[in-house]
């Protein structure tokens, strides 16, 4: 029973990863555990290549998916730990290349460009300008020394890491379990051919009325963003900017 | 090509992580950085079941899926930038008066 054997595989993965990530959370004084943590870590990026290894078979390419997926699940693990918003932007945009190169190894070349240009490009750079935007001076003391309080511990780690790995543990579990067998390489690898231009008719037949449609709420979003970000927002701790109950901020004239 | 199950098992790690991340970091724009990784576990996913059904409506599905990120992250980080003029710190605790 191969696929019994691999559920098992994936739970003890889970459960391997889940107590890295909870050693890897930042918790004000707590004992430094950073070597616990690359231990762990390690062991469940080695669990994870296993698994994956018996989940391929023998298909071509696999090093390249191994070091991709490696790239993608380590940067995602340290986006959620690192203690510094700054350094858990720049993972993502580690988590965000390796999935856009793991997408377009599988054929989707037009989404793994779009997911380049708009998230590497476009989001992470808003991302990176509200960090600057809303930096403040921190207070001294302690092995995070230069980091705000709200980034020196998590909330609830046991709680939330518990969470996080039994979906992903039951996920997986699911996946490894089901029979796949009816896939075929050759259905998949029809599709790589010529992917942009299929994926543009399909656009603008079948989907037309969508792609209007997510260009109109595009346009609401960028409107909502300058509406809400045009407010004069008085500070809570402000006695002069005090305002009636149930008002959030004051009204300016309409551009 | 690879099989499509692992590149499920790599989208559900990711979503994984990113709802974990969601819950336990207290930083405001961290928060938002976790769900971005939640919706880069569900377009892996998409990608994967369209490769298993053999047609495109999975990339299709995660180009509309890009635009909602956009729309999300857009604003997002207006009402973040909003609420942090309003209290002066990024903590999501500091707005748990909204618990009632």
């Amino acid at each position: 029973m191969l696929s019994e054997q691999l559920v098992y595989w994936a739970y003890g993965v889970g459960a391997v990863g889940a107590l890295g990530v909870y050693f890897g959370l930042p918790k004000e004084g707590r004992p430094d555990r950073k070597g616990l943590f690359v231990l762990l870590l390690g062991a469940t990026l080695g669990g994870l290549v296993l698994l994956l290894d018996r989940l391929l078979g023998d298909s071509a390419n696999r090093l390249v998916f191994f070091i991709l997926a490696l790239l993608g699940v380590g940067g995602a693990i340290r986006v959620v730990t690192h203690p510094r918003p700054v350094y858990s932007a720049l993972y993502f945009i580690l988590v965000v290349l390796s999935t856009a190169a793991l997408i377009i190894s599988v054929g989707a070349e037009f989404l793994g460009a779009a997911l380049v240009i708009v998230y590497a490009g476009a989001i992470l750079v808003t991302y990176v300008f509200v960090i600057m935007l809303s930096q403040q001076s921190p207070q001294a003391g302690g092995r995070f020394a230069s980091l705000l309080d709200y980034d020196r511990s998590a909330r609830e780690p046991v709680w939330a890491v518990l969470a996080g790995f039994v979906l992903i543990a039951t996920i997986a579990a699911i996946i490894v379990k089901r029979d796949w067998s009816g896939w075929e390489e050759a259905g998949a690898a029809a599709l790589a051919k010529e992917n942009t231009l299929h994926l543009g008719k399909m656009l603008m037949t079948e989907f037309a009325i969508s792609v209007e449609l997510a260009a109109v709420l595009l346009m609401v979003a960028m409107i909502g963003a300058i509406a809400v970000a045009r407010k004069r927002i008085p500070r809570a701790d402000d006695d002069a900017g005090a305002l009636p109950t149930g008002e959030i901020g004051k009204t300016v004239d309409p551009f | 090509m690879a099989h499509p199950t692992a590149l499920m098992i790599i989208g559900a790690i990711l979503f994984g992580l990113g709802v974990t991340g969601f819950l336990t970091r207290r930083n405001m724009i961290v928060m938002f950085l976790c769900t971005e990784i939640m919706f880069q576990g569900v377009l892996v996913n998409l990608v994967a079941m369209g490769m298993m059904n053999s047609n495109l409506q999975g990339q299709v599905l995660g180009l509309f899926v890009l635009v909602i990120a956009a729309v999300e992250a857009g604003l997002g980080l207006a009402i973040v930038v909003m609420l942090y003029r309003r209290s002066g710190t990024l903590d999501a605790e500091s707005w748990r008066g909204m618990r009632g």
